[in-house]
């Protein structure tokens, strides 16, 4: 259900809306009002929302971290200290997952939706409404997380979810199920949020933006938003298969499938480095900005620093075996990986030392966004180099498991965290409009500094406590003990924070548009906080630098000028300063007749309440089925009412008059000349090859494991098969002859060839239900063995596929019965592209899951 | 663009070539070689498909090698994992 809305709705917000014509009015309530934060999809204001979200994820997790830093105050035997063993299990594995998931990533997407489009001069995303959907499904996916504590306990097996721990023979809980659920909703924001980045940073770059003009936080999103794509993909294959061994029974991952647990791990891991510079990299360009701004220097060497990116984003996918190394892997592969660790911690040298050598190169002034990020590189330094240890094999074989690794980690990722919070001040004047109180803010930030080391140092020297658990040597407790200590230091310096921010955020002193001297991105060149369409004219950076072209009359008027006192242009130009606006000769003609766009739209909203309801619904499930009696039944009705809210808000906001920001196609390297609609789609079903992909190599793994030749296919004939190949592929003709209709503007044509389509994917359902239903009669099912597992859940997974395409196909007919796609036949193609992707990952199943 | 002679031609083939796989299967030939051949003719189908219904002949290069990285991917983790159990 979640997986089927992206690609639906790709190809709706891009497509055919701006062939609306009616007007709905401007009818956006202010920031004052409630219902503005439920409907808005500005990108300014998803970005306050995501960062305040974040900072609730940061503050549950961090009570779940007191929780476990109490009880680890002495070594403690079962039913000692404050938690009872599965209570502490359960607050490690949450605070794990909630710090990485549903705190870091989007707090530093907080300021990604803020700041990115400002930079690129865009007006705003490419996919506004889509944007907004991120934003729901992030906030009800947290909301999932939490109800899962109070049905029977969240998941306790640890954040990394190993298996066969994950199984519901060792985590029965239902609330264990419904934290994997909140993943999957999780990963559905993300997928979404990676589209929209990726077409919006592609696409609408300001003419003479090139990527290699691009500001460096901008560049560390843009790779982030990469990373995301695909590594998320993966893990989404990962918790599709481990929801399914939760909910339906099949046993990929139980512990008498061949290598069942070393697959999580494969698929874990394969997300999982990526996802640690997925976290960092944010954080990285906060640091670029914050260092440049306050060394007012330009960074040293920043074409090899942006290459050195560039670099880490492609390797970090060729790493993941690092974690596997006492796993029973095989000693070429460990060495073979144990190489390509220590070469990705090569480019981490050149930007550190590029950093380095900004400060010395330029004139430091030590605020407190400064701060935060000098602190976070001397944090990452270190959180680097214990890491590198961990990367040798031997040396592994002895650090794997122990407070070595939490305490590298920690280094890594809440050093991450400093620069972020430094970020948060840095732009806070621009969000909010007023000033922060600096004393305040350096007094967090000596609070924070003293309360971090004094809690994660003591974790190298204490490095010999097992991990996950609450016993350990007695002679260690002295260093635990100041651990906790330093624990409580240091969230209470957030307290500092909080005061100063919602203080400031009220009764702060004013803030300019640009407070800091020598900031020379463009978010710094309009005003504090920036206009809700973000510039007045059209920024252009042709000659260089920044300069807003007139979009009404040529007026040469120069109060137009947004009042940029300082230098804005793109960090890698020359610094100039923009004086006056440059009026234009642009046409006027299209300004009049451009409407406003719009802003609104509560769909996003209802869609992810939606989502929720389904998971939430599915969470009790065991072996395909709702448990007997009331709550079953309860739970069953909040899976259909959900689904009714999801399909209907999904009609809804296709059927919504909605216009994108208009925009001019500046730079759009590499993807030049195509709509951003089928750029957002061709994104979308890269990500779902990956998703794919994870289904299929589970499946090739688990026979490798099984012994190839030794696996027989599970239907007994192929011929179902074939037959429905035969289907498949004349569905995709017939949708190739819709589109042809369409282009000849042959109403019936495109209605008859898109029924066709719909009554052929039917036609496909039915025949693969009448071959399943052939096989539990033969008794085979779900839960067999592993090899009926992969048989109906690879297909399946398929087969929801084609669902999804189904409803799609039936809306298109619907409208085109009603003479739509003939003047712009878009929807048509983009649903076509999904399509036949659906046929060619079919091409694929079948001989691997009827013939071979 | 492609007429829809064209379209047609590549759907007969298609056609053709699923039919070709299945028969392949009881053509007696080796385990091994019966595999390649069925794979690389999902491969082709596949290009196929791509190249002309999802029309990717025609659109910028770009579309392409984002497709390619996506399948790259894929193909990172399903070979190295395998690999490392052997």
């Amino acid at each position: 259900m979640t997986d089927a809305s992206p690609e639906r709705d790709a190809a709706v917000d891009g497509g055919h809306e701006v062939a609306h014509g009616d007007d709905h009015g401007h009818d956006f309530p202010g920031t004052g009002s409630i219902k503005r934060w439920f409907v808005t999809t500005n990108h300014k204001d998803v970005g306050v929302l995501y960062v305040v979200t974040s900072l609730f994820f940061l503050v549950l997790g961090g009570v779940l971290a007191w929780l476990m830093r109490v009880q680890l105050l002495a070594p403690r035997a079962l039913g000692e200290g404050i938690l009872s063993p599965v209570a502490y299990n359960q607050a490690v594995s949450a605070h794990g997952l909630l710090m990485v998931f549903w705190f870091l990533s989007p707090f530093a997407f907080g300021f990604a939706n803020y700041v990115v489009p400002l930079q690129l001069g865009a007006k705003d995303l490419a996919f506004p409404r889509l944007n907004a959907l991120s934003y729901w499904l992030y906030l009800f996916s947290g909301i999932l997380f939490g109800v899962s504590f109070f049905q029977g306990g969240t998941f306790s097996g640890g954040w990394t979810m190993y298996a066969p721990l994950s199984v519901p023979t060792f985590t029965p809980d239902v609330g264990a199920s419904t934290a994997v659920l909140a993943l999957v909703l999780f990963v559905a924001s993300v997928t979404v949020s990676s589209v929209n980045f990726l077409t919006t940073m592609h696409r609408m770059r300001a003419e003479g933006l090139t990527l290699r003009n691009l500001p460096l936080f901008s560049w560390t999103i843009l790779l982030t938003a990469w990373m995301m794509l695909f590594a998320f993909a993966a893990l989404l294959a990962a918790l599709l298969v481990l929801s399914s061994d939760r909910l339906l029974g099949t046993t990929y991952f139980a512990m008498e499938s061949p290598a069942g647990a070393l697959l999580w791990t494969h698929l874990f891991w394969f997300f999982g480095h990526p996802e640690v510079y997925i976290v960092f990299f944010p954080a990285l360009g906060v640091m670029a900005e914050v260092f440049q701004t306050f060394t007012g220097r330009r960074i040293v060497g920043r074409k090899w620093f942006i290459l050195a990116m560039v670099l880490v984003a492609i390797q970090s996918f060729a790493v993941w075996m690092h974690h596997m190394f006492l796993t029973s892997i095989n000693l070429q592969v460990k060495t073979l990986f144990m190489i390509t660790t220590i070469g990705i911690s090569l480019p981490f040298d050149l930007m550190v030392f590029a950093l380095i050598y900004t400060m010395l190169k330029g004139k430091i002034r030590f605020t407190t966004p400064f701060l935060f990020v000098f602190g976070a590189l001397l944090l990452f330094i270190i959180g680097g180099i214990t890491g590198v240890f961990l990367g040798a094999v031997v040396l592994d074989y002895e650090f794997r498991g122990t407070y070595w690794v939490v305490a590298h980690f920690h280094y890594v990722m809440v050093g991450g965290v400093t620069a972020l919070v430094g970020g948060l001040y840095y732009w806070f004047p621009k969000m909010t409009g007023r000033m922060y109180d600096e004393f305040l803010g350096k007094l967090h930030f000596a609070v924070y500094f003293v309360g971090f080391n004094l809690l994660y140092f003591p974790l190298f020297v204490a490095w010999e406590t097992p991990r996950r658990v609450f016993d350990y040597a007695p002679e260690l407790a002295p260093w635990h003990q100041l651990a906790t200590v330093g624990g409580f230091v240091l969230g209470l310096s957030f307290l500092i924070m909080f005061y100063n921010l919602f203080k400031s955020a009220f009764a702060g002193d004013p803030a300019p548009d640009n407070p800091w001297e020598y900031a020379t991105t463009a978010e710094w060149a309009v005003s504090s906080p920036p206009p809700l369409e973000n510039f007045d004219g059209t920024p252009t950076y042709r000659n260089g630098r920044l300069e807003f072209l007139d979009i009404g009359e040529v007026t040469p008027s120069e109060g137009r000028a947004s009042g940029p006192t300082g230098a804005a242009v793109s960090d890698g130009g020359v610094t100039a300063s923009a004086t006056a606006t440059v009026s234009s000769a642009l046409s006027t003609a299209e300004a009049t007749e451009v409407e406003g766009p719009s802003h609104a739209s509560i769909w996003p909203f209802v869609l992810s309440a939606g989502a929720f309801l389904v998971l939430l619904g599915l969470s009790p499930l065991q072996d395909a089925a709702f448990p007997e009696g009331m709550v079953g039944a309860a739970y069953a009705t909040t899976t259909v009412a959900g689904g009714v809210v999801t399909l209907g808000s999904l009609v809804a906001m296709g059927l919504e008059p909605f216009h994108g920001p208009v925009f001019e196609e500046g730079e759009a390297w590499p993807f030049a000349g195509i709509d951003n609609g089928k750029v957002g789609m061709w994104i979308f079903l890269a990500s779902d090859v990956v998703l794919f992909g994870g289904f299929i190599g589970a499946y090739v793994f688990t026979r490798v494991a099984f012994g190839w030749t030794g696996w027989e296919p599970i239907p007994p004939d192929p011929i179902p098969g074939l037959v429905n190949t035969y289907i498949l592929l004349t569905s995709s003709f017939t949708v190739v002859l819709a589109l042809v209709a369409a282009e000849k503007r042959h109403k019936w044509g495109v209605v008859t060839s898109l029924g066709a389509t719909f009554v052929l994917g039917i036609g496909f359902l039915v025949n693969k239900g009448l071959e399943w239903q052939h096989l539990f009669h033969e008794g085979l099912w779900l839960s067999t063995n592993v090899r009926a597992s992969t048989f109906f859940l690879t297909t399946g997974l398929h087969a929801a596929h084609v669902i999804a395409g189904l409803v799609v196909a039936l809306y298109l007919t619907a409208r085109a019965w009603r003479g739509a796609y003939l003047e712009d036949s878009r929807s048509v193609e983009y649903f076509g592209l999904y399509w036949h992707f659906v046929d060619i990952v079919w091409l694929f199943l079948f001989p691997l899951f009827y013939i071979l | 663009m492609v007429s829809t002679k064209l379209y047609t031609a590549i759907y007969a083939v298609l056609f053709v070539s699923a039919t070709v796989q299945v028969l392949v299967e009881f053509a007696g030939l080796s385990y091994w070689l019966a595999f390649g051949v069925i794979m690389v003719l999902s491969a082709a189908k596949a290009v196929l498909v791509a190249a002309y219904f999802q029309h990717l002949r025609f659109e910028p290069r770009s579309l392409t090698y984002l497709v390619g990285i996506g399948l790259a991917a894929a193909l990172a983790l399903t070979l190295a994992a395998s690999y490392s159990l052997l």
